[in-house]
This record gives C-alpha cells, structure tokens and sequence, in this order.
C-alpha cells in the first residue's frame, strides 16, 4: 500500500474485521436479511452500495460546510436518493438487462442505514479523500458479512451456489440426497440470517476478546 | 370492522420488525434498556402516524399515474409522476422528523431531553419508509385507514422492541459466553422470535371463512356472467 | 462559518437551491430519458409475451428471452391479431400491449369500465390466447403474461416481480415454477372458472396431475405464492365470458 498512508490504509482495513459494519456497528441489518437468500443478490447489493457509498461519501464530504445543520438530515437522503434514482434511470435506458437485476435493490440502498450512517459518522467532518476510502472500507466490511452469510444460506437452504446445484438433484435424489439429505428449506427464511450473523459475531469475538461487551 | 382488522394486522400479521424484518438497527443498537426502548417506540409511533396519512395523500394527488388529474384537470391525467416516490416519500419523513424534533425542543424540553437523541435516529429507520411504501404498494383505499395502518405499523414495532428489551433486561443475570454477549445474543434471540411470530402469519392463510366468502362471490358473479354471455354473443357477431 | 449556515435565512435559501437543483436534474434525467425507457420497456412486453407462448431461447434450465433485436420481428410474425375486450365490446388494436394494466385497474377502480387486452398468436398452427395480468406479491407489484388454449389450459407463463425476495418469492420467474404451470387447466372439470391454485403439499412435486387446478408452492414464498393465485384467479376470470364466446 505504498500509495496510502497508515491511516488512510486503516480506514480500509479496519471495517472488515475490527469495526465493521453489520456485526459492530450494527449498521445495514435490514438489508442484510433481505437480500441473503440468495449468493448472486448478495454480491450484487455489495457492489452497488459500494458504488453508492463511495460516491455519496464523496459527494457529502464536498457539501459538508454548506450544509445547514438543522436540515442535514433531509439533505443527506435527498443526494443519497437522488443520486440512486439518477443511476437507476440511465441503466434503464442505457443497460436495460442490468438495470432489471438492479433496480430489486434501488428502495433498499437508500433505505439502507448503512449509507446515513457513514454520511453522519465521517463524510461530514472528513475530507472528500478519507471519506471515498471509508466509504468503500465500510461497503467492502459489509460485503463480506452479506456474502458469507448468503453462502451459508443458500448451500443449505438451497443446496446450490450461485443458482448452480452442488450437492445433486434433490427431485431425482442424486449425489448427497442419496444418502438422506435433504435441504434445510428454513435457511432461507429471514429469521435464520439473525441467527447466522449471530454466530458470526460469536466466532469474531470469540478471536478477537477486545471485542467482547460487558452485557 | 376493516379498521380493527387492518389494526390487528399490521401489529401482530405483519409486524414490521418480525414479519418483514424493517427497522432492525434501531431495534437492535437501541434495545439495551426498557426506558429508552420506550422513548424510540414511543417516537415511530407518532411519526407513522403522521408521515403514513401524509405520504398517502401526496401519492393520491400527485404520484399516482392519473393523481394530477384528479384536481388539475383531465389534460393533466396522462402524467406518470410514480418515479417520484422514494424521494418525495423520504423527503416528507425527513422533513416531519426533523419538524416534530425542533416543535417538542421549543415547547417541551423535558420530553425534548428524553427522547431527544432519538428522534433523528427515525429518519434512517427504514420502519418508517417500509410503513409508507406498503401503504403505496397494498393500495390502501382510504385516509381514516391510513392513518390506522401507521399507528398499528408503529405499535407493532414498539411492542417488538418492548419486549427485546425487557428481555435483554433480564440476560444480564444470565451466563452468557462471553463473545455472544450484547449483540450476538441478541441477534439469536430475535430470530428465534421471528420464528415464534411467523406462527400470526398461518393466521392470514389458514380457516375456512375465506373460502366460502369466495365461493359465495363465485356464485353472484355467475350469474352475472351467465347473463352478459348472450349479449357479448350477440355483439361479437355484429361486429365479426 | 457555523454562524453563516446556522442563520434562518441561509437554511431556506440553500432548501430552496436544494430543490431547485436536485428536482432539476431528476426532471432532466426523467424526461431526456423517458424515449429510450419506454423503447426499452416496449421490447420487454414483447419478449414476455413471445415467452409465454413459447417463443425463446430457453436453455436446459434457464428462462432466456429472445434478443431485443429480433423481438419485434417475431412479435409480428407470430401475434396476428390484438384484441381489446371491453365489456361485452371486442375491437382489433395494434397496439392493444402498450395497455397499462396498472392505470386500467386504477381506472376500473374508480368506476369506468375496464379495458382488456388480450393478444392472439400462432405458433406451429395452433392458435395462443395471451393475457397480461398484474397483482401484489408480499412487497411490492407482481405481473406476467399467460398463454392459453381456447378452453382455457395452460400454454406457458411468464411471471415477474418488482421486488419479491430474492432466492424465495423472486422465485417465481424461474423456469422449475413457471413451467410448472404448463397444461394446467385453469376450468375446473365441470366447466367452471376454478383459476390455479399455488399450494403447498399438493403431494405433486413433479406435477403430473395437470386438471386439480394446483401447482407447487416454492418453499419459503407463501404470501408471494398467494399473491399468484389471486392474480391468476381474479385477472383470468374476466376473460372468461370471451373465452366462451369461442366455443
């Protein structure tokens, strides 16, 4: 990282493990329920808030002594909202197949808190730099947790990744369903994502004791 | 009648945080204490309230495909303004949220200090935009059952973090390991709650009642069929 | 500089500037767009149409529309007539699948008499009878286009959502539960409207029996499944009296 500073480097690196979004910050959990049913969704929402999130830090950072503060709020979804809207017209327009993946997930990127909430914590008080790279440490921090708890989601749940059957055909009772298996439909209920970031969070404290709170 | 049953719907079928799983960060980051989860219920109450009634009249009179023609004549009932509603829905709860927080610094600051820090916490809940957004969705028909689809949303989602509270109250004394302390536990309880909830949910599929409702309609509109049958023959030919 | 931004004054101008600008460019966006938007969406109706009465580029599993560049030649080659149905009225439309079914619910809501189109195609000689119909999944609007025969079975279906949840209820647009729904009869066996019914545990998991008026549920989706099933029932009926106009 010769071109990044230590603590320009720490803005990455930091919301992957030790600060990150969805099991620190408790940040984007909404979203991260909806969405990781499924491998592919969850690796498309990760890219797009990152795209949304290092603009929108950018774009925040550059407003941030214009903004009134008795209204930052409004202004804050107002550019987020825009800003999507804006994106999701022209993939209609100029990418038209893309754009029916995407537009699934337009209302949950802006509703996502994920978004607000690294608006309110560092693009208001940072500089356009430091604020694209927190905003794309902080997408790529909750990307991870999104793809590991949609790969768990839908090899159980599912028995496939990526919409490709790995463990056989469970109709025709081939490969693993031959010996009894059988998919843990309840995987993919929204519930049982709580309970893997749950265990997720288990395992990261469980290595990483600073984390741990009192209660 | 369509009142209470929309009310119980939407507390307990549909509740906001275990049935469509919205407004987790707040419930979640929030929920450390009865008193404050008080406060925050308290607060998305009052503001589904208002910003339900209120996005539902801005999608009536101008959103929805054909709303400007409703008041600014037939010439204007081509416009699509639909596009429009993320940000005109958000823009009204931001501007509400905002509007409730400078109204109860001014008039009552005891309340004010109370629930102070979490009033702007609500406009990034998206509780509150689900709330709106179903409301657009379900096409709810009327005003009055609007504004009682918010309150429910919001009692709904008070009694969720009512509860995760009082639970998290009484974990303390509990020995927990210590990495699932805090939030890991509390995620695993929540979901276990949602499972626990999703037994309401059999309740909108389940009893007989919908059915013979049916096929008593079934009944009414074959007639009605039978006897515009002859008629469209008719005209068919005519225009053949 | 807090006093400046902190100033009543200064908090309107720069609301007003706000919305001056951001509506500006979302206005500008909307409107240089909208041509090359509603181009797009015209081509997706015609594949979806061309889809539900088996004209793609399905592979062994996925559902794969034929390309946008061919779809309007094949929409002409294989739809020959457009029909508008409205109330006991039937006109020829050429253009009768630019129909908003969204605006005619609306419309029929409010009292006017409702606007059916329903398009007639051939393939390999035998006569489709398309229509689109549109209802709500558990969050937002769900539609589809459904190919039948002229006593009501089954062709093919295309179905698609705005934002059911994916991996579960946008399910419904894959092809293990669209085809599904091939052959089935939407009469039930004495003649009446009986619709299909998305069930769960119909102990039919590869559905071979094609007249119960049942398909399997996927798992997981109910409300989504159950938003099908209206659809399907409430959208098809008020085809039924053109349907038996045909025998």
């Amino acid at each position: 990282m010769g071109l990044l500073s230590k603590k320009d480097a720490a803005l990455i690196k930091d919301p992957l493990a030790d600060n990150n979004p969805i099991t620190i910050q408790v940040l984007g959990i909404c979203s991260a329920l909806a969405i990781t049913a499924q491998l592919e969704a969850a690796i498309v929402m990760s890219f797009s808030v990152l795209f949304v999130l290092g603009i929108g830090n950018v774009v925040i950072s550059l407003m941030r002594n214009i903004i009134p503060s008795k209204i930052r709020i409004i202004v804050q979804l107002i550019v987020v909202a825009a800003l999507v809207i804006i994106v999701d017209q022209v993939l209609k327009a100029f990418a038209y197949e893309l754009s029916k993946t995407l537009s699934v997930f337009v209302g949950l990127i802006i509703t996502n808190c994920i978004i607000m909430g690294r608006f309110e914590a560092f693009a208001l008080g940072n500089g356009p730099w430091r604020s694209f790279l927190d905003g794309i440490g902080n997408a790529a921090g909750y990307g991870v947790i999104l793809i590991i708890v949609a790969f768990f989601r839908e090899l159980l749940g599912a028995g496939t990744l990526l919409g490709f059957p790995v463990l056989g055909d469970p109709i025709e009772k081939t490969g693993l369903y031959a010996f009894g298996y059988e998919n843990n439909g309840f995987m993919l209920l929204a519930p049982m994502a709580l309970i893997v970031v749950g265990i997720i969070i288990w395992i990261q404290r469980t290595k990483n004791k600073a984390l741990v709170e009192d209660h | 009648m369509e009142h209470i049953e929309l009310f119980f719907k939407s507390i307990f079928i549909d509740n906001m945080v275990f049935a469509t799983f919205l407004g987790m960060c707040s419930y979640l980051a929030v929920s450390k204490k009865v008193s404050t989860a008080v406060g925050l219920g308290a607060a998305v109450i009052f503001v589904l309230a208002i910003t339900v009634p209120l996005n539902w009249l801005l999608d009536q009179y101008l959103l929805q495909p054909g709303a400007l023609g409703k008041w600014l004549g037939a010439e204007y009932a081509d416009y699509d303004l639909s596009f429009l509603s993320f940000i005109m829905f958000i823009a009204t709860i931001a501007t509400m949220v905002q509007l409730v927080e400078i109204v109860v610094e001014k008039f009552s600051p005891s309340l004010y200090n109370s629930l102070g820090i979490f009033l702007p916490l609500i406009a990034v809940n998206c509780a509150i935009l689900g709330g709106s957004l179903f409301m657009q969705s379900r096409e709810i028909p009327t005003l009055g059952l609007a504004t009682t689809y918010g309150i429910g949303s919001g009692i709904g989602w008070f009694l969720a973090i009512l509860a995760i509270a009082a639970i998290r109250e009484k974990i303390r004394y509990s020995n927990v390991p210590p990495a699932l302390r805090g939030l890991g536990i509390t995620f695993i309880i929540t979901g276990l709650m949602a499972i626990g909830f999703m037994s309401f949910g059999g309740m909108l599929t389940g009893g007989d009642d919908e059915g013979a409702k049916e096929e008593k309609t079934a009944q009414v509109e074959k007639k009605v069929v039978d006897d515009n049958e002859k008629e469209m023959a008719n005209n068919i030919k005519v225009n053949e | 500089m807090s006093n400046k931004t902190e100033s009543n004054v200064y908090t309107i101008l720069f609301a007003v500037a706000m919305v001056v600008v951001v509506g500006g460019l979302l206005a500008f966006t909307a409107s240089a767009l909208r041509p090359k938007i509603d181009n797009n969406q015209r081509l997706e109706k015609q594949q979806n149409i061309l889809y539900a009465m088996g004209v793609n580029d399905n592979d062994e599993t996925s559902a794969v529309f034929v390309s946008t560049d061919k779809a309007p030649e094949l929409f002409n080659q294989y739809i020959t007539k457009q029909l508008v149905i409205e109330g006991d009225k039937v006109t020829e439309d050429e253009n009768a699948y630019l129909i908003d079914v969204k605006k005619e619910q609306a419309s029929a809501k409010a009292g006017k008499e409702r606007r059916l189109p329903l398009f007639v195609g051939n393939k390999d000689g035998q006569t489709y009878y398309i229509a689109p119909i549109r209802g709500k999944g558990l969050w937002d609007a769900i539609w589809g286009y459904v190919a039948m025969d002229k006593d009501m079975v089954v062709q093919g279906v295309y179905f698609d959502h705005k934002g059911e949840t994916a991996g579960l209820g946008a399910n419904i647009k894959q092809r293990y539960f669209m085809d599904d729904f091939i052959g089935e009869h939407l009469l039930s066996e004495n003649g009446d409207f009986a619709g299909i019914t998305v069930a769960k545990g119909n102990n039919d998991p590869k559905n071979e029996n094609k007249t119960d008026n049942k398909v399997d549920a996927i798992a997981g989706a109910t409300i989504t499944g159950d938003g099908v099933t209206a659809m399907l029932k409430s959208e098809l009926k008020k085809y039924v009296p053109y349907f038996k106009t045909l025998k």
